[in-house]
């Protein structure tokens, strides 16, 4: 197990290595550079400031430096944002991404494993038609769509009990947290159902169900004790790529909620070539990716015994 | 050989169906049978003849729909089993009855240890604590003899070879004592010597615990080992039944006849071919009229085509299904014809017409 678990670090490492210089070359390739933006800059300024930033330097220079400082954990200063260190920014933002991508997670988790064990159940029946039919809509509605219609039932709401008991907008309580969550992790929980319905109805089908059968096993005690525990494995497995995925990609749902995210930033700095914050933050939730996929690969081997000798 | 305590497990005129896209497959088609205390009765036949949904129908294990028990009864001890509620069912699954199947490696959890599936048995159904109940399934697995059972009951089925999954299965079948053990192709999946292994091992458990084997095969080596009395069965029905002296040496089925011949032997006539039965079953989306076999039967009648041949019994131990046991039928020197008996030898009859 413990080799197992340092195999995929090391391989979590290069994987990082490389999604930086992927990174810093496409990034180079980009016509134009952080300086641009500013209005009427004189040669001599733009000189002092290419120097002081050492954009001045070949390329491949560049390159070194970067990933020198960036071994040493500093991500430089923002162009954009007078003074600010990278290593800030994500600092004060990201928990707050991580907090609502986490709890979005959990519920697309929880949500995803009941509606697709309750549909496997009711196979081809009225509630499994119903939930499948919302499983579509969820998959294919944007997520700002389901975020406007959550504000406006807040909204609603709100003005139907005659005081704020919920927040439409903001962050702060845990009461701000409860819809943009709900909304982020709508289309995961979608996925993730359509996902542990097959999974269950190919169980169903296996062997050992049959076995447990002629053990004489209630029906109750067969899907808990057998047929769950197997079919939860290929959610499992797409889990870590989802939490990533939620945590980075809510940046459309942390704009509608006015949420103070790392996903703002992230969006920001690739507008106005931000270099500095966009390697920054790549690398970081880069970096995240790889340690969710990761823990889960470890969490897959409590579950499935199979994985955690071979 | 005469049966003359009440048989512990009594099948009558047993007919299963299922529906599906195509229209509707009779698989089992009046099927009746009995096993006797302590005895091994063996179900041959080839694939798709039904064997196995027979026996599964018993069990309760075809999943209804699309399949549908149209007809007949099933007697253990006495009591139907076929007309249970699930929640009855399961008083009898795994504790009267207990069964083994073909293959092992699928068979068992993957995610659950050997020992604890042993031991779910014996927590469900004689409310055993967790503790005596994996101590007990340990002992199972000393009873059939797998070498350090205390650390293999710990392990996971990816960790066991075939033949000791298979010994698994059987420990755990065995858990409750069951009067039956139904073991639907138990040695199909495994290699040679391994087959040898866990056929001596039932024949064992057997003696030791008094059990009754249903063994379903087709493999008629493994008859000749294991049984006492064996029925044929063909296209969803028993087409003959009788000891197992009865099927090899006095067959009274040309179906017997041919699976006989197309048997493969490594002892003699090491040059010759394999002689297969020509041509395929019959479709049972449409059973045939007549005699499932017409088709393939070398002394196939003309009569054979459009009527189902009725049952004639051969003696007590043995029936067959065939219009060649019919009076005036033409002699067919290789098959074991009732017309050529002595007189005092044929008792009890059922004409072939009235049945029909």
């Amino acid at each position: 197990m413990l080799v197992y678990i340092l195999k995929r670090l090391i391989a979590g490492v290069i994987t990082v290595w490389f999604i930086a210089t992927a990174t810093f070359i496409a990034m180079h390739q980009v016509p134009g550079d952080p300086l641009m933006n500013d209005k009427a800059v004189s040669p001599e300024i733009r000189a002092n400031l290419e120097e002081k930033y050492g954009l001045n330097k070949p390329v491949t220079e560049q390159y070194f430096i970067y990933i020198g400082n960036m071994l040493r954990g500093d991500f430089g200063i923002s162009f954009t944002q007078q003074n600010r260190q990278v290593n800030d920014i994500i600092r004060d933002h990201f928990p707050v991404s991580a907090t609502l991508g986490l709890l979005a997670v959990l519920f697309a988790a929880a949500g995803g494993i009941l509606w697709g064990a309750l549909t496997a159940i009711y196979r081809n029946r009225l509630p499994d038609i119903i939930i499948m039919f919302l499983v579509i809509l969820g998959i294919s509605v944007p997520s700002f769509v389901f975020a406007a219609l959550g504000q406006l039932t807040l909204v609603n709401l709100n003005s139907l009990v005659g005081r704020s008991i919920i927040p439409v907008a903001g962050w702060g309580s845990i009461w701000h947290m409860l819809m943009p969550s709900l909304v982020l992790g709508l289309g995961t929980m979608a996925l993730l159902t359509r996902l542990m319905r097959s999974s269950m109805l190919e169980v169903i089908n296996e062997d050992y169900i049959r076995t447990a059968r002629a053990k004489g096993l209630s029906t109750t005690r067969i899907f808990f004790k057998h047929q769950l525990r197997n079919a939860i494995l290929p959610v499992v497995t797409v889990l870590g790529p989802q939490i990533a995925a939620i945590t980075t990609g809510g940046f459309v749902v942390e704009l509608v909620f006015a949420i103070p995210g790392l996903g703002r930033y992230f969006v920001q700095a690739v507008q106005q070539l931000d270099y500095t914050v966009i390697m920054g933050t790549t690398v970081f939730y880069g970096a995240f990716l790889v340690m969710m996929v990761i823990l889960v690969d470890i969490v897959y081997g409590f579950i499935d015994p199979r994985v955690r000798l071979s | 050989m005469q049966i003359t305590e009440t048989p512990i497990l009594e099948v009558n005129n047993l007919a299963v169906e299922f529906a599906t896209h195509g229209g509707t497959v009779q698989a089992v088609r009046g099927v009746s049978f009995h096993v006797a205390k302590g005895e091994t009765l063996a179900i041959v036949g080839e694939s798709g003849c039904g064997k196995s949904v027979t026996v599964q129908a018993l069990m309760g294990l075809i999943p209804i729909p699309p399949g549908k028990i149209t007809s007949g009864e099933a007697r253990l001890d006495g009591q139907n089993i076929l007309n249970l509620s699930p929640r009855q069912a399961n008083q009898f699954r795994g504790v009267k009855i207990g069964m083994i199947f073909q293959d092992p490696m699928s068979s068992l959890n993957p995610t659950m240890t050997i020992g604890d599936q042993i031991g779910e048995t014996l927590k469900v159904h004689l409310g055993k604590s967790q503790g005596e109940a994996f101590a007990m399934a340990i002992e199972l697995l000393e009873k059939t003899h797998i070498p350090e059972a205390a650390k293999r009951a710990r392990q996971y089925p990816f960790e066991f070879s075939g033949g000791m999954l298979q010994r698994a299965m059987i420990a755990q079948s065995l858990a409750c004592n069951p009067s039956v053990l139904v073991a639907d192709e138990p040695t199909t999946a495994l290699d040679v010597t391994i087959q040898a292994q866990i056929l001596e091992l039932m024949q064992e458990l057997q003696k030791s615990e008094n059990m009754s084997i249903v063994l379903i095969t087709h493999d008629l080596a493994v008859v000749a080992r294991m049984a006492d009395r064996v029925a044929v069965m063909y296209a969803g029905q028993i087409v003959e039944a009788g000891s197992v002296d009865d099927i090899f040496y006095r067959s009274s089925h040309p179906y017997t006849l041919g699976l006989k011949i197309a048997m493969p032997s490594n002892k003699h006539d090491r040059d010759k071919q394999l002689t297969p039965i020509p041509g395929s079953p019959p479709d049972l989306f449409m059973p045939p009229a007549g005699c499932g076999y017409f088709s393939r039967c070398p002394h196939a009648m003309s009569i054979c085509r459009a009527h189902l041949p009725g049952v004639t019994d051969m003696s007590d131990s043995q029936f067959s299904r065939c219009w060649l046991q019919e009076a005036g039928a033409p002699d067919v020197p290789e098959l074991h014809q009732r017309k050529n008996l002595p007189e005092q030898q044929v008792t009890a009859t059922t004409g072939p017409l009235d049945a029909g």
